[in-house]
């Protein structure tokens, strides 16, 4: 009795808006005294976590990318994809979801990517005649569209709280992350070509000028890419090049920012972040032990199983699942806290843990776009200064293919599986 | 009150300046331990050690300043539909527990340093490992400091606006 009133206190707490790290701890900590265990067990999970090896990656990537959104990169890399796209019907919503797409791979999927990125591209799609309708909803889908490209921050704590390796996750998701772009500018084409919006002339001056521009910038994908895939370094250590390279082309290169005015505010900004996510990933990892010890993912799954057999309705509930979750958590606590309960349970139906990462992903993907309360949807509501319901409207038909990919993710492994087995990942 | 805010203000400062130094230490410490190991084939010994342990303690105090800045992940789903009275009398509860939560999470990792304390290991360059795990209690009751100074705001807030009300 008293435990469920507890419970109850806590999920209105919860629902009310207290911090979640405080909402997970005091529940490891009442867990744990009610077992007559001392509390500071969470803290040596909490420690364990910590100086993890891998957990070096979060900080230094999520700089880099906090770097890259505050300079003038983002100018750059959209005059470059203009000079290549342009020239096709609907060029500019490609080149949108392109830029979008290779910049939230750096940012993590943490609402900058809209307010940096669709912040410059959403005057120009509307000064080059794209509906209001159609350009909101596209930026608003860009927002979080490329967290499955290497090395965004959603696919380092997955492999982390999975226990995967980075290396084959990143690996995994190149093939979805493309898939998902291509489909979305194909709507994007088809539009274009429909609304008959004027085209930009393709011209191999304009293409050289902006890459000689961007030139510093252009490197980086490869860098990391090719850098971990070449067997030059691990994930952790392309997090240490990137950051110190990023680094130095904004401040000394190009002179976007200054090491003095600037870092320090883009420092703290991205240490935010990190800080607020190490609370919970601390928090949560003295509840998944206790959980764990408690064998509750095995007794989920027994009840599971006694309503669902084949791997297939498996997958379309744990679909149905997951898109909640995305519409009411964050995808970082959603990492922490769902993945320790679901990875058992699918690893029993047989789903290989790193395509599940990849399914896990595209839905919270998908998440920050459903209404009523997905996150793009506030964010784009608030930088654009439209309804909520406006930016709704707009994100609809996007958010349709969305689905139509994540169908293709889910039931053909191989997207995923594909590249990991041909680079022969380990 | 005036204490208790120039209290905050002045961690918050203390706390973003170590933010941007072991940031910045971690920045120009791994990257050169890459350097090192690539085109030098060696590599600093207690780099990795110093590395993993600047990533705590930048995160707390990250985490110290997200709570002044009200940064911390929660869900929102309810909450953005709030009236902003609602929101604030809410606000006292959630803001209650957490200050609480955070002080009996300070205390476990207290208990914890004290082990470590009597078993008295060393990391690396002479550092004490209960030294390396000072930041954990630290940086807790911090946060819950910065929670509490949130909380009496707003309770001073909310007290206020009805006292205006009933004159």
């Amino acid at each position: 009795m008293e435990t469920v009133l507890i419970g109850i206190g806590l999920v209105l707490l919860a629902l009310f808006g207290a911090p979640l790290f405080a909402i997970i701890g005091a529940i490891a900590m009442m867990s744990f005294a009610a077992e007559g265990i001392d509390p500071s067990v969470v803290i040596v999970e909490l420690y364990r976590i910590g100086s993890n090896p891998t957990l070096v990656a979060i900080p230094l990537f999520t700089f880099a990318g906090y770097v890259l959104a505050e300079s003038k990169a983002p100018t750059r890399l959209v005059n470059l994809a203009r000079a290549f796209f342009g020239s096709i019907p609907g060029g500019l919503a490609v080149v949108a979801l392109v830029t979008c797409a290779l910049f939230t791979a750096f940012t993590g999927a943490s609402g900058v990517t809209i307010v940096a990125l669709g912040g410059l591209l959403y005057p120009i799609l509307l000064k080059e005649q794209y509906p209001e309708r159609f350009s909101l909803g596209l930026i608003t889908t860009s927002g979080s569209l490329g967290l499955l490209f290497p090395p965004s921050l959603p696919l380092i704590l997955y492999a982390l709280v999975a226990k995967i390796s980075i290396d084959k996750l990143f690996a995994a998701g190149i093939i979805p992350g493309i898939l998902l772009v291509v489909l979305l500018a194909g709507y994007a084409i088809f539009q274009g070509k429909k609304l008959r919006v004027p085209k930009t002339p393709f011209t191999w001056s304009n293409v050289f000028t902006t890459m000689r521009v961007a030139a510093w910038e252009i490197p980086l994908p490869v860098l990391i890419i090719g850098g971990i895939y070449g067997g030059f370094f691990t994930a952790t250590e392309a997090a240490a090049v990137t950051a110190f390279y990023v680094l130095v082309v904004e401040v000394f290169i190009h002179k976007d920012l200054n090491l003095f005015k600037d870092i320090p505010r883009v420092m703290k900004d991205s240490m935010l972040l990190v800080g607020a996510i190490l609370m919970i990933i601390g928090a949560a990892m003295g509840l998944t032990n206790y959980l764990v010890d408690e064998e509750v993912p095995m007794k989920l799954f027994e009840l599971t199983r006694t309503f669902i057999s084949s791997p297939i309705a498996f997958l379309i509930v744990l679909n149905i699942f997951l898109i909640i979750v995305g519409m009411m958590m964050d995808i970082f606590s959603a990492i922490i806290v769902v993945v320790p309960l679901i990875l058992p349970i699918a690893t029993a139906y047989n789903i290989e843990p790193v395509h599940l990462g990849i399914i896990f992903l595209t839905n919270l993907e998908i998440g920050y776009l459903t209404p009523p309360v997905g996150l793009n949807l506030f964010i784009s509501s608030i930088r654009f200064q439209k309804p909520v319901f406006t930016v709704v409207r707009g994100t609809l038909p996007y958010i349709a293919i969305l689905v139509v990919a994540l169908i293709m993710i889910t039931y053909v492994p191989n997207l995923s599986l594909w590249l990991v087995n041909a680079l022969n990942v380990r | 009150m005036t204490f208790l805010r120039t209290l905050d203000r002045f961690f918050y400062r203390i706390e973003f300046a170590l933010l941007v130094l072991f940031l910045s230490a971690m920045v120009l410490l791994s990257f050169t331990q890459v350097f090192l190991r690539n085109f030098l084939g060696t590599g600093l010994v207690w780099a990795d050690t110093i590395i993993r342990h600047l990533v705590i303690w930048a995160g707390f105090a990250g985490a110290a300043l997200a709570t002044t800045e009200e940064r911390h992940i929660s869900i929102d789903a309810l909450t953005k539909f709030l009236s902003p009275r609602i929101k604030h009398v809410a606000q006292l509860f959630t803001g209650l527990f957490a200050t609480i939560t955070c002080v009996y999470l300070g205390d476990a990792a207290w208990t914890y340093l004290k082990d470590e304390l009597t078993s008295g290991g060393v990391l690396v360059l002479g550092i004490q490992t209960w030294q390396a795990l000072l930041i954990i209690p630290v940086g807790y009751f911090l946060i819950a400091f910065h929670f509490l100074v949130k909380l009496v705001e707003n309770l001073l807030g909310v007290l206020g606006r009805q006292t205006v009300k009933r004159v």
